[in-house]
């Protein structure tokens, strides 16, 4: 009967370990931009050769139509972002086509701040949960850096500590643009009637979805910079080796014909919340920690081995 | 005659994991890896007990897989078979120990609740607007001009807005969407938009808007019955 009982909880012991090697762990396939460590200072001018050590992560936007003083289509239609720290600052640089360059052209990254979650817009309040203020880097031709604050909107302000720096530099090199474009068209009959759907009796709406490449003159490259951390409750702070959440905004700043803003104010290129990750700097204990695993696992086979050949059952 | 009980036992767990990795995810959702370990680990309990009960059966289970450790009275093709998962073993453990402790550069896998309970007070309501053609007609035309830039004219989330948004407006046509839901709950969800999503729904990433700012009641009823005509379908009942 000891015998068995011992067997028991070998054979327990035994399907488990191997059992747990092969929980697979599961991804997200959720798109983060990911921020380089690099050696040195990190790039505060946006033509910097450094910035080709950064991979590009590319985020389409949408014409902000979630709240009010909506805009039904908006100039940029994708940013590519990099990112690089050193341990001490961390830069964002993002790369968008527009045709012109204009003062009144502008582009924010959006955090949030502390443990509480922030709605991606300016941090709205939440019927059911409690959330937390957002903190906003903003950069304008004309005027330069905003380190900005929101929760709730109508409740942007300047901070009172400016921990930002921001550089933008507009080229008029050409450059390739991808976005969706679709087409709405009333299907007709070969005689040119409107084809009607039989059951409602309205008129048939054809669809037509492409992705569009398109060569464009002009774009813009803005960088932004801040150490990781600083010592502003309203500030957001990074660690690396996390994934804190990531907003864009972007506003072309061109006058229609009549000289009004085109895109001002909440009339702009938005996107929900994103990730970025800074990457932490190389571990090399991760590798003993392995070893260590493989020598005890060892051990503890060799032991389970000597003891089966021993009192073997038959 | 020895080796059966030991064969029927990995049978027997090889069958649970399918059936609780494969089978269930085909009717609701899928099981975390955590809790299919756990049923797994009372199956083996269970074998382990049941093969433990007599003397006779301990060595019916037990047996081989003892004889293949101790390398006992075995030869060929097994014997090779020990010697590699002898050394295989260790290494297992020790990637599986580094892989453990690697900073992922993956984002936490996110799992937010598409359809979360709604507030009490948004359950059951009926469609107080009659079904009208008129009416329909009519938030189909307020469909068209609040809801399109999102959710596409054709109902389908292919708005000229959608791509900038994550997760991305809903697809009323899928199966998924409101083809699942009452009216009640659709009533609940456009009146009080993403914003009024508890906690496991993520309201802090939803671009869904909260249309009470600017909507009438009676309109939202319109648009309600205007989505199912659009997209085909209808509203879940109880009955
Ligand atoms: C700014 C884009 C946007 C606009 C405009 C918009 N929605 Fe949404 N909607 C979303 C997004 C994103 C979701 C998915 C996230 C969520 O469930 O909150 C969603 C979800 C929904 C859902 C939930 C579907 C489900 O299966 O749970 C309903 C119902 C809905 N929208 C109805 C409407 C109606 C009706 C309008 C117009 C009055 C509208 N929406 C306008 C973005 C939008």
């Amino acid at each position: 009967m000891m015998m068995s009982h011992r067997h028991a909880l070998l054979t327990v012991a035994l399907v488990f370990s191997f059992g747990w090697l092969f929980v697979v762990p599961v991804f997200a396939e959720d798109v983060a931009v990911r921020v380089k460590l690099i050696q040195g200072e990190v790039p505060t001018d946006p033509l910097s050769a450094d910035w080709n050590k950064a991979p590009s992560t590319e985020f389409p936007m949408s014409p902000q139509v979630h709240w009010q003083q909506r805009i039904g289509s908006v100039t940029v239609k994708s940013i590519k972002v990099r990112c690089l720290h050193n341990n001490k600052q961390i830069a964002f640089m993002l790369e968008y086509a527009d045709p012109t360059q204009d003062p009144a052209d502008a582009a924010a990254l959006e955090f949030m701040v502390g443990e509480k979650k922030a709605h991606f817009a300016h941090g709205q309040p939440m019927a059911q949960v409690q959330g937390g203020p957002v903190n906003i880097w903003y950069w304008r031709n004309n005027t330069g850096a905003a380190d900005m604050s929101a929760m709730g909107f109508g409740t942007l302000k300047k901070q009172a500590q400016q921990d930002i720096q921001a550089k933008g530099i507009w080229k008029d090199e050409k450059t390739k643009i991808k976005f969706k474009e679709r087409k709405l068209s009333l299907r007709k009959d070969p005689k040119g009637e409107l084809v009607k759907d039989p059951k409602t009796g309205d008129p048939v709406v054809d669809e037509e979805t492409k992705v569009v490449e398109q060569e464009v003159t002009g774009v813009w490259r803005v960088v932004f910079t801040r150490t990781l951390t600083t010592t502003d409750k309203e500030d957001a702070q990074f660690q690396p080796g996390t994934f804190p959440n990531i907003a864009f905004a972007v506003w072309d700043g061109h006058k229609s014909d009549t000289g009004d803003l085109k895109e001002s104010g909440s009339q702009k290129a938005v996107t929900s919340w994103w990730y970025f990750n800074a990457e932490p700097p190389a571990d090399y204990s991760i590798y003993l920690y392995g070893l260590v695993a493989v020598v005890l696992a060892a051990g503890v086979e060799f032991v389970i081995i000597r003891k089966v050949q021993k009192g073997s059952p038959t | 005659m020895g080796s059966s009980l030991t064969i029927k036992g990995g049978v027997l767990l090889v069958a649970v994991f399918l059936v609780l990795k494969f089978g269930l995810p085909l009717f609701t959702a899928p099981l975390p890896m955590s809790l299919i370990w756990l049923y797994l680990f009372l199956t083996t309990i269970g074998i382990v007990v049941f093969g433990t009960l007599s003397g006779h059966s301990t060595e019916a289970l037990l047996g081989p897989i003892f004889r293949f450790l101790s390398g006992e009275g075995i030869g060929g093709a097994t014997k090779f078979a020990r010697v590699a998962v002898l050394v295989l073993f260790p290494l297992l453990v020790g990637w599986q120990t580094y892989s453990g402790l690697v900073p992922s550069s993956e984002p936490p896998s996110e799992n937010r609740t598409i359809h979360p309970a709604p507030p009490g007070e948004f359950v059951g309501l009926a469609n107080p607007v009659a079904n009208t053609p008129e009416n329909v007609m009519q938030g189909k035309g307020f469909f068209s001009a609040f809801c399109s830039p999102c959710h596409g004219a054709k109902f389908n989330g292919n708005g000229p807005a959608s791509d900038g948004f994550n997760p991305p407006p809903a697809n009323f046509v899928d199966a998924g969407t409101i083809a699942q839901l009452q009216e009640s709950y659709l009533f609940w969800r456009i009146k009080k938009g993403g914003v009024g999503l508890p906690v496991e729904g993520h309201p802090w990433k939803s671009a869904m808007p909260r249309w009470e700012v600017e909507l009438s009641d009676d309109m939202i009823w319109k648009i309600i019955m205007a989505e199912y005509a659009g997209s085909g379908h209808k509203p879940r009942t109880w009955e």
